[in-house]
């Protein structure tokens, strides 16, 4: 599709455009209490997905707000109801001194929290693909997500073992054995990334410690150059909490920049990786941000809420989306005739669990 | 009957394949059918067709009962064709129908009103909660605490005197002293008491001790933690809403700023009931000076003071100052035998669990 110059993806929106949704939805769901944000996401997803072109048809999403609804309140019952035995019954137990009780139960309920994170992440794409439809045609899976839930755990529990090294592992397998029980019409997805292909840049992190090092290095001399310096200060007491102030606050600041950045780095090769392993029938995907343009994207995340005092906020949603589509690519030809409608079994209710457990992004 | 198309501004999906086609249609007061190349569909009621939002500027219909059947128009469709049609949703249909601004002015109105019947709602509820719900649960809560109840026949005897000159008339249904290193009392549902261990440790004398225990008991007097149960519950409830963060935050914050209040009424019954008993309110002053000192200075505390739960311990302070009177004579709340007797609870009982091993 690439082959006459313009991209399979692209996105025609404009904030301008897209600022009266966010307004009235951040308006609405603080009179509501909350309770608007399905409703506001639907309104969010159908604006964007209506402005991102598929080489000659806009998406459309057709979710709907009280979908969303309906998964909040089924979690609601499935995971408020232990929830709350937790936090009332737990102080019991440990007041009864059934402390060893108290933690094997705590222990067991983050375990399920773990597994159902995993399911959680599983359904929502699935809801997901089932809502979207492009001429016509829709996604979906007739896996329901409760076995990739085992396989979210185990992987990530043998990703974390021997210091992290399998990590990416874990997580390139797993965006695999996602995908592939997705499908869109009649075709099912093919990811087939390899993990080696982002191990070289996964090694940044272990060279996380000797940065750290150097760094508080060259901080804790500039910190005693700060109080060599500081003549004017009437005690040298106080120079030396001043200057051991400043020395852990620009510490804290570099650990989490440096740690920021490399995380980035690594993200940014990830991605590029999995949406490159990925086709639908004769499409393949090809996703094009290397990690500066992260950078720039997470950069202006960061000033737009700053210079906005955190009303930038809710038009992150609509750069993130802008920034997936303007990056993703597809070559190669799809028939239409022969994209047929998807006989999936469409989930009737939202991403409840998703949003229980925060997930977002893409 | 009326036509529109053949034409490039109209086309068509039938839900099945992907192929795009471009009907003519024609309808009348009942309904329409579309004519392809393969033959003709419908005809189809207009009460079925479905207007979809946010198309971007283009007009797309559904049909109801078919995902995936599309019906779209390049700008608006042909009038005569739009005016049997329902209009588009925008925010949603019930806001839709009565408005943008008179929908936010009734849900504002609402929530301000859910709100406030959340945050006094369990002052009114709490009192109807049978006492003996209340028990069973404070009892589920506190059990034994674990063994870690420090008593002796002395110390009993010494509790149950404070216990006689404080809370005559409330139903208090056990004081413990609690083999924990935490300077700190708390009240519990079901009118049960804790003293922690390291308070009696850091208190002076018995008649500082007095006046902690009978703010306490003035907690068990209102019913405090059963309101501070129901609040909380209520809250969670509501501010479901919101993602789990914010959430969490708001409900903590007014769960803590309205028990600033009973705080408040805690301490004026512990003053009272000092008065009462003929004890100095002055070394319960000092006591809350010296935790003061130990909370990081005043500043900080009142600079703090609005997220903190207990009132600024300045202030209190003042409070149990100001109740003093000048050249009377108090009598002490426990002989200094009565007061050793709490003091080494801990280490008199041979059966308590040690404090260590709380886990």
């Amino acid at each position: 599709m690439s082959d006459d110059g313009q991209r399979a993806f692209g996105f025609s929106g404009t904030w301008k455009d897209y600022a009266p949704i966010a307004f009235t939805n951040l308006l609405l769901t603080i009179v509501t209490l909350g309770f608007y944000r399905f409703w506001g996401t639907t309104r969010t997803r159908q604006y964007l997905w209506s402005h991102t072109r598929f080489i000659d048809e806009p998406l459309e999403w057709t979710g709907t707000g009280l979908e969303l609804f309906i998964g909040f309140l089924l979690v609601l019952l499935l995971l408020g109801a232990p929830y709350l035995f937790l936090v009332f019954g737990m102080q019991a137990l440990i007041f009864q001194g059934h402390g060893v009780l108290a933690v094997t139960l705590a222990l067991l309920s983050g375990f399920m929290i773990f597994y159902l994170s995993g399911v959680a992440l599983f359904r929502m794409l699935r809801y997901r693909l089932s809502r979207t439809y492009w001429h016509g045609i829709r996604g979906g899976s007739n896996d329901k997500g409760w076995g990739y839930g085992w396989s979210y755990v185990w992987r990530n529990i043998v990703g974390s073992a021997a210091l992290g090294l399998l990590i990416p592992w874990a997580m390139v397998s797993l965006w695999n054995d996602r995908w592939n029980k997705m499908s869109f019409g009649p075709h099912p997805f093919n990811a087939i990334a390899l993990p080696g292909d982002v191990f070289r840049r996964f090694l940044l992190f272990y060279l996380f410690p000797i940065i750290i090092i150097v760094l508080s290095l060259v901080m804790g001399m500039i910190g005693a150059a700060f109080v060599a310096a500081g003549g004017a200060v009437p005690r040298p007491g106080e120079a030396q909490g001043v200057g051991f102030v400043l020395f852990i606050i620009m510490m804290a600041v570099a650990i989490y920049g440096a740690l920021g950045a490399i995380a980035l780095a690594y993200y940014s090769k990830f991605f590029r990786v999995v949406v490159g392993g990925m086709s639908l029938s004769t499409l393949q995907f090809e996703f094009d941000a290397r990690a500066k343009d992260w950078f720039k994207l997470i950069l202006g995340d960061i000033g737009l809420v700053i210079v906005t005092l955190g009303v930038g906020l809710i038009f992150l949603n609509y750069r993130h989306w802008k920034f997936f589509v303007t990056h993703l690519d597809a070559t190669g030809e799809i028939s239409l005739s022969e994209l047929t409608q998807s006989t999936t079994a469409a989930p009737g209710q939202g991403e409840g669990l998703a949003d229980a457990f925060d997930l977002g992004a893409i | 009957m009326t036509s529109a198309g053949p034409d490039e501004s109209i086309w068509h999906y039938d839900g099945t394949s992907a192929s795009r086609r471009h009907p003519r249609i024609d309808w009348t007061a009942d309904g329409f059918s579309l004519t392809l190349e393969s033959g003709v569909t419908g005809s189809h009621r207009w009460s079925d067709l479905v207007p979809l939002s946010g198309t971007g500027g283009r007009s797309v219909y559904g049909l109801r009962d078919v995902p995936g059947w599309r019906l779209g128009f390049a700008g608006a469709p042909p009038l005569d064709f739009a005016a049997h049609l329902p209009l588009v949703a925008r925010y949603g249909r019930m806001i839709d129908r009565i408005g943008l601004w008179r929908a936010v002015a009734l849900f504002g109105a609402v929530a301000a009103a859910v709100v406030f019947v959340i945050l006094r709602a369990p002052e009114w509820v709490a009192p109807y909660i049978p006492q003996s719900w209340e028990d069973s649960l404070g009892d589920a809560m506190v059990g034994d605490f674990g063994g870690r109840l420090c008593e002796t026949p002395a110390s009993r005897a010494a509790i149950d005197k404070l216990q006689r000159q404080l809370g005559q008339d409330v139903p208090i249904r056990q004081i413990g002293i609690a083999n924990i290193p935490i300077v700190n009392a708390v009240a519990l549902p079901g009118g049960h008491i804790l003293i922690f261990d390291k308070l009696i440790e850091q208190a002076r004398s018995p008649d500082e001790l007095a006046g902690v225990l009978a703010h306490e008991i003035g907690h068990v007097r209102h019913r405090d933690t059963l309101t501070g149960l129901v609040r909380q519950l209520g809250l969670s409830v509501v501010l479901g809403g919101f993602n789990g963060q914010v959430g969490g935050t708001v409900n903590g914050l007014l769960a803590m700023s309205y028990s600033r209040s009973a705080e408040s009424a805690a301490d004026r019954y512990s003053i009272e009931a000092l008065k009462r008993a003929n004890i100095s309110p002055l070394p319960t002053a000092a006591f809350f000076d010296q935790l003061s000192r130990l909370s990081g200075g005043e500043k900080i505390e009142e600079s703090m003071s609005w997220m903190a739960s207990h009132p600024v311990s300045s202030a209190r302070k003042a409070a149990f100052e100001h109740s003093a009177i000048k050249d009377h004579r108090y009598t002490p709340s426990l002989s200094p035998a009565e007061w050793q007797a709490i003091v080494t609870a801990c280490t008199d009982d041979k059966h308590v669990k040690p404090a260590d091993q709380f886990f």
